[in-house]
């Protein structure tokens, strides 16, 4: 390989580096933040649902009790009324406790997310660091031997970014987990 | 007398679900905010049931069910897993270090404490 073509290639491999790590870690990034979207949208739904639901059932107590306290019979009918509609309160209760989870997961994937970024403006500072040291009168060997460096500290530094991101949240929905007893 | 039990999360929010739900329950229930603090509190005081995350600061899940296990008075109390984490490879090494149970968040407090009371017997 002539010098000119071992210059073309050693550019080449760090382009193409710095273009599929850079695309490899915006990508992880776009997943989770379309991810955490998905979560907010659900818990809010949920969420929104479940104080309506809610509100509504507390009202329809507060009717029968004013029915009760104004001198009604305390029917079996009422009796049972108000039975229902204290267990679909409950029930309502359960699941905006279930919706109110949401913080813990997206929280968990922001953080993950801020962390990547932080890592990939590492990478990218360092990449310019070594890059500040190709010299306008650089000799070519050097220009080579250094762009193989940077090629090679770039790849490493980005799989080493990857490797402690770990991705505890696999969830896209506000729906209970599975319960699994050993 | 209630049922003590030790909830362990690094997430306020997570903790003030799982702290209302056994409440509700009529459980009593003590908050630790990772694992050291988990590990620290349980040695002040035995509990009946330690429920415990597995993604925190300072000391994981695993590593507070191993440190609990070592210690002779947590060897028979029920350990629950309550976390992101659903990966069969994840649920596979918390069996290993002793947890009686898995719970993949986010949690149905019905179901929770439904499971509670089981494990507790």
């Amino acid at each position: 390989m002539t010098r000119k073509n071992l210059l073309g290639s050693q550019v080449k491999r760090l382009l193409t580096s710095l273009s599929d790590h850079g695309n490899q870690h915006l990508t992880e990034v776009e997943t989770d933040l379309v991810q955490t979207t998905y979560l907010l949208s659900e818990a809010i739904e949920k969420l929104g649902a479940s104080f309506m639901a809610i509100h509504e059932g507390v009202a329809a107590q507060k009717e029968l009790i004013d029915l009760l306290v104004s001198g009604a019979a305390a029917t079996p009918e009422a009796q049972s009324r108000i039975k229902t509609l204290q267990d679909e309160v409950a029930q309502n209760i359960n699941s905006a406790v279930t919706g109110l989870q949401f913080q813990d997961m997206t929280s968990q994937l922001i953080g993950r997310t801020v962390r990547r970024i932080a890592g990939l403006r590492e990478v990218l500072g360092a990449v310019g660091s070594s890059g500040a040291e190709v010299l306008p009168d650089s000799e070519q060997e050097e220009v080579v031997a250094l762009l193989s460096e940077i090629s090679k500290a770039l790849e490493e530094q980005s799989t080493k970014l990857e490797s402690v991101l770990w991705k505890a949240v696999s969830q896209t929905h506000m729906e209970s987990g599975d319960i699994e007893l050993f | 007398m209630a049922k003590s039990i030790l909830a362990v999360d690094d997430s306020g929010s997570l903790r003030q679900m799982v702290v209302f739900s056994l409440r509700a329950a009529g459980y009593q229930v003590t908050e630790a905010v990772d694992g050291q603090d988990g590990l620290d509190k349980a040695k002040a005081q035995v509990f009946d049931l330690v429920l415990t995350d597995q993604n925190m600061p300072r000391m994981d899940g695993l590593t507070l069910i191993r440190s609990l296990r070592a210690i002779a008075n947590y060897q028979r109390v029920p350990i629950l897993m309550l976390t992101t984490e659903s990966s069969d490879d994840m649920k596979a090494k918390g069996r290993a270090a002793g947890a009686n149970g898995w719970l993949v968040k986010p949690f149905d407090p019905q179901r929770l404490t439904e499971v509670v009371k089981k494990v507790l017997g």
